[in-house]
């Protein structure tokens, strides 16, 4: 078989040609991977096994301007979850759930949320960590591939609710702060301030987080030691303008209370702020560590907001505690001189309407201290009425109220002072004189915030500059403490001291002669202030709502600033539905008498107890009372 | 029954290079199985010795089939491959050990013998007999049919474990050896075109659904970069970064760390591509490329067509399976359970490709004699 044997060799030889060709074509596939793609192959062979773990660096430290320590932080376990490392996710996060005893869909949930991110990047699961949490998780581990725990620094604070709302808290970036341009080199799961000082200086507080490159295998067991580590950077210090014992003083007077509101504490001659506190309040310390949802819930669905920041954000109606603004206008548009007098018959009328003076058998004849020590509503009706709307605007706006105060913490809001041209531009309706009787003592449209009362006083303390409130003092870049020179201030008016005296007097007078203010006195410190007590809701009003379950009470507030002469601090006590203003000066009291004892180095006051505020809890108004007419 | 001057005509060059395949093979296995202690020091992984005694029991295998004449062993391969057979059942009724979801081995005490792996050694040696002999070659119908069905009954018997990597690897073997025997090329044609056609009938009922995720993933590896496409993904990167010269001896982070799964066995040679190179791969390519052309050289020495259709049906299914694995090693085939014959961990394979080799040299051997 010749032809058999020819055909045979044939196909013997096709057959080795067949093969030489498919190895060749195996050659040069495996040089296009190991020789053309060497380099991406590369790359992507030391992602898989070089992993680069963060060092999350500590927040920087808060200090009061003593420099003692109000914010610190604490070390503690996160338990976070590597996807890329994980065999089945589910079973995971289900052996999870249970044997740290969280709830399941909430881990899901936070997973799902982060889904889009690079597999690789740890995903924390758990915050905070209790010692049975990751005692159990550690026990568990080799069921839980991809579980990790992670050591990281968190913020603690001083006490459950102190400065709350001034210190704010942390948390992990939102997503759309990352698209924000202040969050770029941030990643996803940092922890950032989120509300208060946390917030407004998070560049500053954050620091560098370091990392350390370590080879881990396909489980993501860490081999051998780490190959190479850059240590985290701590944020900086900053020294705060806060005074911890002034700051004590407030909340613990509030404590003694038992009222909701604020309270801010200035100095008057460079807009330090002392004190800062909003009730209700929250503990920062349980957002440190990631809060759980329940009490997220909790403090989001509560009535009286503890989450709002009363101080900044609350506008209320100032009531008689704006009649300085009343009197400041008059005096310098010339309308009248302090010793110009109206007689006070309990009430007078404008414009074919009686408005009532909340003193009904009247004050008699007065002039402009009197009428401020006595907070003579007939009085700055009258004054109000000689200068019409815009005169009063323009002398409040000067003060600081109803704009910004512009203070160094996220959100503020900015109060109203009316005006013709707001009245306009808002309602499209014309002012009418009337109206500007009831702003004349602080009523009507007039809504002013907490903090902006505070720099109204300190204007009026210092002679006319409004200065603007901030809380840093120093900063400490890594070299010592760096004073930072106080921000601008917002605007400055030539005042004549003879009329500025005059309201001065008039304030010295609430508190030490026959005024309403007499709880905040302090012997041998010239405390200058006033009270003021604003309606939440018309008398007739609350008549017909008094069947409902609101806190319908007036609000209170105390304004102040001291000594008279040489003012070294001023403020504002507001008490939401603190029912009169002389209580708000009960609180006063406290923070006043611990500024004085602190500077003249007696030892301080102890925590007033509800019994040593004397509170006056007889609601004039619970029943049918006069229409109209401001507080005292 | 082994004269003298035999051993004059054994073909040393083509058994060291099928020995230093092994070797390369066992070097590989030394250092994707190596085990590290905490304390710094280590030892080989147990399955580096299995290997050894496995080429050791290779080599026992490749003298036996050396030694008889493969004429004897071709007249005799209506028992072996009968005996297979009943092995094959006998696995299948209950007598195998079950691993990995499927039942593949046999117990004998100290080892479990794959069964499977001699499947193409009794498959080529009844096929070249029955081409051989019957002096027709394999241009009639009915004699194909009578070889499909001595490929049917192992095929189904393996694919039924389930096993379908090793039972596919039988279809080469007679292929081989029905090409050689003078199918006709218009039938091969048909056959081709048919299987096109018949190709989407097959994915519908008979593809199980792995089977056919294994095909997908192929296609499309990072739709499932967490599951099955992981390590097709894996084995790019693995051959890729190893680079020129290769990461060296043990010092491999896709084969050490585990990134690449089962690196002492299917991609074996995805773990020899990252640590010894393009370089390595280019040896190792030519070692094999070496080893089969050499052996179809064998084929066309042989002295009688049982010879040739003994050593091509051989090649024929060695070959294949050194090209899908190394394909498979790059990522560029879908995964697939096959091994990469000499280099991949596995007794029985190992010793069946010895065994194999020695029928290879056999008919080299025996070319000049009656």
């Amino acid at each position: 078989m010749p032809d058999d044997r020819r055909s045979l060799t044939l196909r013997l030889s096709f057959m080795q040609y067949l093969v030489a060709v498919a190895f060749a074509a195996l050659a040069i596939g495996f040089w296009i991977f190991q020789i053309a793609q060497h380099e991406k192959f590369r790359e992507m062979a030391e992602e898989n096994h070089l992993r680069r773990l963060p060092l999350p660096a500590p927040r920087g430290v808060l200090l009061d301007r003593d420099g003692k320590v109000l914010v610190d932080n604490q070390s503690s376990f996160n338990i976070a979850l590597v996807r890329e490392q994980t065999r089945n996710l589910d079973q995971t996060l289900h052996i999870l759930a249970v044997a740290t005893n969280t709830d399941e869909a909430q881990l899901r949930e936070t997973v799902n949320r982060r889904r889009r991110e690079p597999s690789y990047r740890p995903i924390v699961l758990i915050e905070n960590a209790t010692p049975e949490q990751y005692i159990a998780m550690m026990a568990r581990r080799w069921e839980l591939p991809g579980i990790i725990p992670q050591q990281v620094p968190a913020r603690k604070y001083p006490g459950s609710e102190m400065a709350a709302h001034l210190f704010g808290y942390v948390g992990e970036v939102r997503e759309d702060q990352l698209q924000h341009a202040d969050y770029s080199g941030i990643e996803a799961g940092a922890v950032v301030g989120q509300a208060g000082i946390e917030l407004a200086y998070n560049q500053l507080l954050m620091g560098t987080d370091g990392n350390k490159t370590v080879i881990v295998n396909s489980v993501g067991r860490e081999i051998g030691l780490p190959l190479g580590e850059e240590p985290p950077r701590e944020g900086k210090r900053l020294q705060l303008t806060i005074d911890a014992d002034v700051q004590k003083a407030a909340e613990d007077a509030f404590d003694a209370s038992g009222f909701n509101g604020a309270a801010v504490v200035l100095d008057p001659n460079n807009g330090e702020v002392l004190a800062f506190t909003s009730r209700p309040a929250y503990d920062p310390n349980s957002f440190s560590g990631g809060i759980d949802r329940a009490t997220w819930n909790a403090l989001n669905a509560d009535e009286l907001k503890p989450l709002q920041n009363r101080a900044i954000q609350g506008r209320y109606s100032p009531g008689s505690t704006f009649k300085m603004a009343v009197a400041l206008a008059g005096l310098e548009e010339g309308v009248i001189t302090p010793k110009f007098q109206v007689y006070c018959g309990g009430g007078a009328t404008f414009y074919g309407r009686h408005f009532a003076c909340w003193k009904k058998p009247g004050h008699g004849t007065l002039d402009l201290r009197h009428a401020i020590e006595q907070s003579c509503d007939v009085y700055f009706y009258t004054v109000g009425n000689m200068l019409g709307v815009d005169r009063i605007n323009k002398w409040a706006t000067l003060l600081g109220l109803g704009v910004k105060s512009n203070i160094d913490l996220p959100n503020e809001v900015t109060g109203l002072v009316p005006s013709t041209a707001w009245k306009q531009e808002r309602m499209h309706e014309k002012w009418y004189a009337g109206e500007t009787i009831s702003v004349a003592i602080g009523q009507g449209a007039v809504a002013v915030t907490p903090v902006s009362m505070a720099v109204y006083m300190a204007t009026l303390a210092n002679g006319g500059t409004r200065i603007t409130p901030h809380l840093v003092k120093a900063i400490d870049d890594g070299t010592g403490l760096k004073p930072v020179p106080p921000p601008p201030i917002q605007s400055k008016i030539d005042v004549s001291p003879e009329k500025l005296q005059a309201i001065r007097d008039g304030l010295w007078m609430v508190v030490n002669a026959g005024g309403t203010g007499g709880r905040a006195r302090i012997v041998g410190h010239d405390v200058a202030g006033k009270t003021g007590t604003a309606q939440v809701i018309s008398n007739t009003g609350r008549l017909a709502a008094a069947r409902s379950r609101k806190d319908l009470r007036d609000n209170g507030w105390f304004v102040f600033f001291a000594p008279r002469d040489n003012p070294q601090i001023a403020g504002v006590v507001f008490l939401e539905h603190g029912i009169h203003g002389p209580n708000a000066a009960s609180l006063a009291h406290h923070i006043l008498d611990t500024f004085f004892a602190k500077q003249d180095g007696k030892p301080l006051p102890a925590a007033p107890t509800h019994d040593d505020m004397r509170l006056d809890y007889k609601d004039p108004y619970a029943r049918a009372g006069t229409p109209v007419g401001g507080g005292h | 029954m082994f004269e003298r001057r035999l051993y004059f005509h054994i073909d040393w060059l083509l058994l060291a290079a099928v020995l230093l395949i092994a070797g390369f093979g066992l070097s590989m296995i030394y250092s994707t199985t190596y085990v590290t202690l905490p304390d710094g020091t280590g030892h080989p992984g147990a399955r580096f010795w299995v290997q050894l005694y496995a080429v050791g029991l290779g080599a026992v295998a490749l003298i036996i089939f050396l030694a008889l004449d493969y004429r004897f062993l071709a007249e005799h391969s209506l028992f072996l491959y009968g005996g297979l057979v009943v092995l094959l059942i006998y696995v299948l009724v209950g007598g195998g050990v079950r691993a990995g979801g499927s039942t593949r081995w046999i117990s004998l005490g100290a080892f479990n013998l794959q069964p499977s792996e001699f499947g193409r050694i009794a498959l080529a040696l009844i096929l070249a007999m029955y081409f051989g002999e019957n002096r027709r070659g394999a241009r009639n119908y009915g004699d194909l049919i009578i070889a499909g069905l001595f490929f049917l009954v192992p095929f189904f018997l393996i694919a039924k474990q389930p096993d379908l990597g090793t039972a596919v690897t039988l279809v080469p073997v007679c292929f081989g050896i029905a090409f050689l025997a003078g199918l006709r090329l218009r039938l091969i044609a048909i056959v081709a075109i048919a299987a096109v056609l018949l190709a989407p009938v097959a994915w519908k009922v008979a593809l199980k659904d792995y089977q056919k995720s294994r095909i997908n993933t192929f296609l499309d590896p990072e739709k499932d970069a967490r599951g099955a496409g992981y390590q097709q993904i894996q084995a790019r990167i693995t051959v890729g970064s190893g680079g020129w010269k290769g990461k060296g001896f043990m010092k491999g982070t896709q084969g050490q760390y585990k990134f690449l799964p089962v690196a002492d066995n299917d991609f074996i040679f995805s773990v020899l591509a990252e640590e010894q190179g393009f370089i390595g791969v280019l040896v190792a390519l030519g070692l094999y490329l070496f080893v089969i052309l050499r052996s179809l050289e064998a084929a066309r020495l042989a002295k009688d067509r049982i010879g040739a259709y003994l050593v091509g049906g051989i090649i024929s299914g060695f070959a294949f399976q050194v090209i899908y694995n190394v394909t498979m090693s790059a990522g560029l085939a879908p995964v697939k359970g096959l091994t990469l014959p000499l280099m991949s961990y596995g007794g029985s394979s190992m010793i069946a490709t010895l065994a194999a080799f020695g029928l290879v040299l056999n008919v080299r051997m025996r070319r000049f004699t009656n």
